[in-house]
């Protein structure tokens, strides 16, 4: 198979082209995504910005396999094609754990009823290739890689505090060692405190080889975490570019006004007129 | 006693002293002691976490505390009423005339079932005792008021067929729609887009340039807060960690959480790229008056 | 969770009860006194040391009839709700995750179990499938079923939903892993609900049928068909219907408060309404302790 020669290390650990994805059947069929291409080299940490129906979540979705993008589309997570597997291939992709995501909200992302050291343990059990033993002593590296105590793992999710289910969360899709780890808003459901303990471990995780896609509504609340840049809007990506670069001289007018939005210490958000003028310009017909 | 909106106090709206709210059930006290004074057409802006107490408080002067939970200390003077005196008959003729709020999940406080011009319309009718067709009129001045752009088309929907800013619209009409004094504003913009969050605090501004609408602003964000607060409570656990103007907050944190607070956007927000602050225009009240 | 029923005082009483029905229900037929079916001289004899509970209209002992009724009321009773609860739960759990015809048909079908009348639908079984307990039972069971397919299937739903479950499908768990995994633990709880409901409800029913005769041949002691026979000589002897039905009603009511008991055991309400009491006894402490009175001063501007 010719993905074998391109899995190395060298590949990018996430290549997107051509991305169309279509919701809906027959004359109610819309494009969600379109044409989207973009690339994260291993260890690199990138930002997919998008506001409400902006289509991030189906780009996410669309790596992961739970939405099936139109014909001609491409998806390749550390140089193997995701797209068009049957469901037995999607789930052996799935146990390598070469992708693991992070939901936003750990509260609900973590079964109630097991313990979190399980909840942990679950994506290895599921492998099936360690033992017992090697499995408990798994988790317990991942607990320290996370900052969490060891000891916590046999607890319920319900006595932990956001942070530290969010920790737990982060663990679970470290444990298999991820080539590319998606995070879905990974820090809006957290305290202020546990946000910046949060960011501060992702950043860490930036020194490993795991690439990082974050996805969120604001570029304000993970600027701080990626190098990288994309502005998705109405399913198109609208702009992409260095972070810095993003914040400080956006180009595109929904660029420029998602920046000018977003308030800041210094300054308020951009005043109404002229984020009027900016969304004439995104629609000058409307 | 009648709740007559315009008090002999005249500036003052609503004055909190020492006030601490005790949890019965947990027996344990959940805020220890605010105490701000709003004046008419001031802001006062309080930042907390959730369990920070900054809802409670909030809860409190609305005089809606969930059971088992009660003012246990302090006063809180609500246009020359003691809170404490007041009775839920009394409470139910200020809320909504004299005070109000909205949250931060529009859909759920709209039943989805009555179009939400209706929705608006009754509170017009029965709180006010104006005919259908004048409560319709006021409904669409209101709707005309929060920048909703159609307010004929939007008078005939539904909540679902509404987005989440266009819904906050709605309700914040609704919450003015009395003329009260006081409008609560608990983490209000929290689940909006950015862009429709800036149209939001955009409308609470001008609201209170236009009308002398006093504003309580409640987020976990110190940037939202920053943007249209005089003064800001700094609160965690129960407790005010500082209080003050919000120049000197942001400028010169005296409490090490404060700093945390500001050292989370400099270093993981977009102030940690941006060269000049100053590029950004600061918001001017004149420019938002554009009545 | 077992832990907390027991905690119950409701549920310690119902189990005390439900011991003594299992009890008499195995040991019932070898501590008769008497032949269930053996006529004595004595035709409607009152209660006496010979016969604690009288005799019947043929001079049979009632206390020994009620003793060897125990088991085929009981038992069925218990194969009725086993009968519901497979060819309920099973379906309910599996609608969710096979394909969307099975989903719709068992829907139907679950619809149309409801919308049969009970009784009517158990005589027409055993008219046509021939008059036998088994018949009967496995006609109840039927009806009773679409309570378990809802409720397994309601419980099923939420959690198919969750995004833990989304979790684990991205780690590549199979349908059978999730339903092992993190389904049945939240399926457990509000089927032990309606089984122990269903238990209650089933021997009512299958006392009913008994009355009336369907599913049993005349001379075999049940507690339904006791009822019945004691019915026709109330002149004769008006306290005897209260033997039977006490067990009834004894055994419905045990299911019943279990049935409550886990539900508590496993919500809110149980906990809040321990917590209501403690609530008042700590905000009276702390007025008394600080001395800031509820009543306000009755100044105000």
């Amino acid at each position: 198979m010719p993905e074998i020669t391109e899995t190395g290390e060298r590949a990018p650990a996430l290549a997107v082209a051509g991305l169309n994805v279509d919701f809906g059947r027959g004359r109610s069929r819309k494009r969600v995504i379109d044409e989207v291409s973009f690339e994260i080299a291993p260890g690199e940490a990138v930002g997919v910005i998008g506001e409400t129906g902006s289509g991030k979540s189906t780009i996410a979705r669309s790596v992961l396999g739970l939405v099936r993008p139109a014909a001609g589309s491409s998806v390749r997570v550390a140089g193997r094609e995701v797209t068009g597997l049957s469901a037995r291939e999607l789930r052996a992709h799935r146990r390598t754990g070469l992708v693991q995501y992070v939901f936003q909200d750990p509260q609900r992302s973590l079964d109630q009823d097991l313990t979190v050291g399980h909840s942990v343990a679950e994506p290895l059990l599921l492998q099936g290739v360690l033992g017992r033993a090697e499995i408990r002593d798994a988790v317990r590296r991942e607990f320290e890689e996370v900052q969490l105590d060891p000891a916590l793992a046999g607890r319920f999710p319900a006595e932990l505090s956001g942070g530290q289910r969010q920790r737990v969360a982060i663990a679970r899709a470290l444990i298999t060692k991820p080539r590319l780890l998606i995070l879905d808003e990974p820090v809006s459901a957290l305290d202020s405190a546990n946000r910046v303990k949060i960011l501060e471990l992702l950043a860490r995780l930036r020194s490993s080889q795991v690439a990082l896609l974050f996805i969120s509504h604001d570029l304000g609340s993970v600027a701080g975490v990626t190098e990288r840049t994309l502005v998705l809007y109405r399913g198109q990506l609208v702009e992409s570019g260095a972070t810095a670069q993003i914040v400080n001289a956006p180009e595109h007018p929904y660029t420029r006004l998602l920046v000018g939005s977003a308030p800041t210490l210094s300054a308020g958000s951009i005043d109404r007129v002229r984020r009027n003028e900016l969304r004439d310009e995104l629609h000058p017909a409307g | 006693m009648t709740s007559t909106s315009t008090g002999p106090l005249g500036d003052v709206v609503l004055e909190l002293n020492e006030v601490t709210i005790h949890d019965d059930l947990a027996d344990n006290e959940l805020v220890h002691g605010v105490s701000f004074t709003l004046r008419r057409g001031g802001v006062v802006g309080i930042v907390g976490e959730s369990g920070s107490g900054k809802s409670l408080t909030c809860r409190a002067v609305l005089g809606l505390l969930p059971q088992h939970i009660e003012v246990s200390g302090g006063t809180i003077e609500l246009l020359g009423h003691n809170a404490a005196a007041l009775t839920p008959k009394q409470w139910t003729g200020l809320r909504g005339t004299s005070i109000s709020a909205v949250f931060q999940d529009p859909a759920s406080y709209l039943n989805p079932s009555i179009r939400v011009g209706k929705q608006v319309q009754e509170v017009l009718r029965v709180k006010k005792g104006q005919s259908r067709a004048e409560a319709r009129r006021g409904t669409l001045e209101l709707f005309e008021a929060v920048h909703l752009r159609d307010p004929e088309a939007v008078y005939r929907q539904y909540p679902h067929e509404l987005s989440g800013g266009m819904l906050q619209r709605v309700l914040i009409a609704s919450a003015i729609a009395l003329e009260p004094d006081v409008l609560i504003a608990d983490e209000a913009t929290t689940a909006l887009d950015v862009t429709v969050q800036a149209e939001i605090l955009d409308l609470l501004a001008s609201l209170r340039a236009r009308t002398g609408l006093a504003l309580i602003v409640v987020s976990h964000d110190l940037a939202v807060v920053a943007q249209l607060c005089d003064e800001v409570l700094v609160m965690k656990d129960g407790a005010v960690l500082e209080q003050g103007a919000t120049r000197d907050i942001l400028y010169a944190p005296q409490h090490e959480y404060s700093r945390l607070l500001i050292a989370e956007h400099e270093q993981y927000g977009l102030e940690r790229y941006l060269d000049s602050p100053a590029a950004l225009p600061e918001l001017r009240e004149e420019e938002l008056d554009y009545a | 969770m077992i832990k907390t029923v027991l905690k119950l005082p409701s549920a310690r009483i119902a189990l005390v009860m439900l011991a003594f029905i299992a009890f008499i229900t195995v040991f019932g037929p070898l501590l008769a006194p008497y032949d269930p079916l053996e006529n004595t001289a004595q035709n409607l004899a009152a209660p006496s040391a010979a016969h604690w509970f009288g005799t019947d209209y043929l001079g049979r002992d009632v206390l020994s009839r009620i003793l060897a009724g125990a088991p085929l009321s009981v038992a069925s009773t218990v194969l009725v709700a086993g009968i519901a609860l497979v060819v309920g739960a099973i379906p309910g759990i599996l609608s969710v995750y096979a394909t969307a015809v099975f989903e719709w048909i068992s829907l139907r079908v679950v619809d149309t179990f409801i919308a049969l009348p009970f009784l009517v639908f158990a005589v027409a079984m055993t008219a046509l499938l021939g008059n036998g307990m088994v018949q009967a039972m496995i006609a109840v069971g039927l009806l009773v079923s679409p309570l378990f397919y809802r409720v397994a299937r309601s419980a099923t739903l939420s959690v198919a939903r969750s995004q833990y479950v989304e979790a684990a499908v991205l780690a590549g768990a199979t349908t059978g892993w999730i339903v092992r995994t993190h389904v049945w633990s939240k399926v457990l709880p509000p089927i032990a609900i309606s089984l122990a409901t269903t238990l209650g409800v089933g021997l009512v029913v299958i006392s009913s049928l008994q009355f009336l005769g369907i599913g049993v041949q005349p001379p075999t002691p049940t507690w339904g068909g006791i009822l019945a026979s004691d019915l026709g000589y109330l002149p004769q002897q008006p306290y005897a219907p209260l033997f039977p039905t006490a067990l009834i009603l004894v055994t419905v009511l045990a299911f019943n408060l279990l049935a409550d008991a886990i539900r508590d055991a496993a919500g809110e309400s149980g906990r809040s309404l321990v917590g209501a009491k403690a609530a008042k006894a700590n905000r009276a402490r702390r007025l008394a302790a600080s001395g800031y009175s509820l009543t306000p001063s009755k100044e105000h501007a």
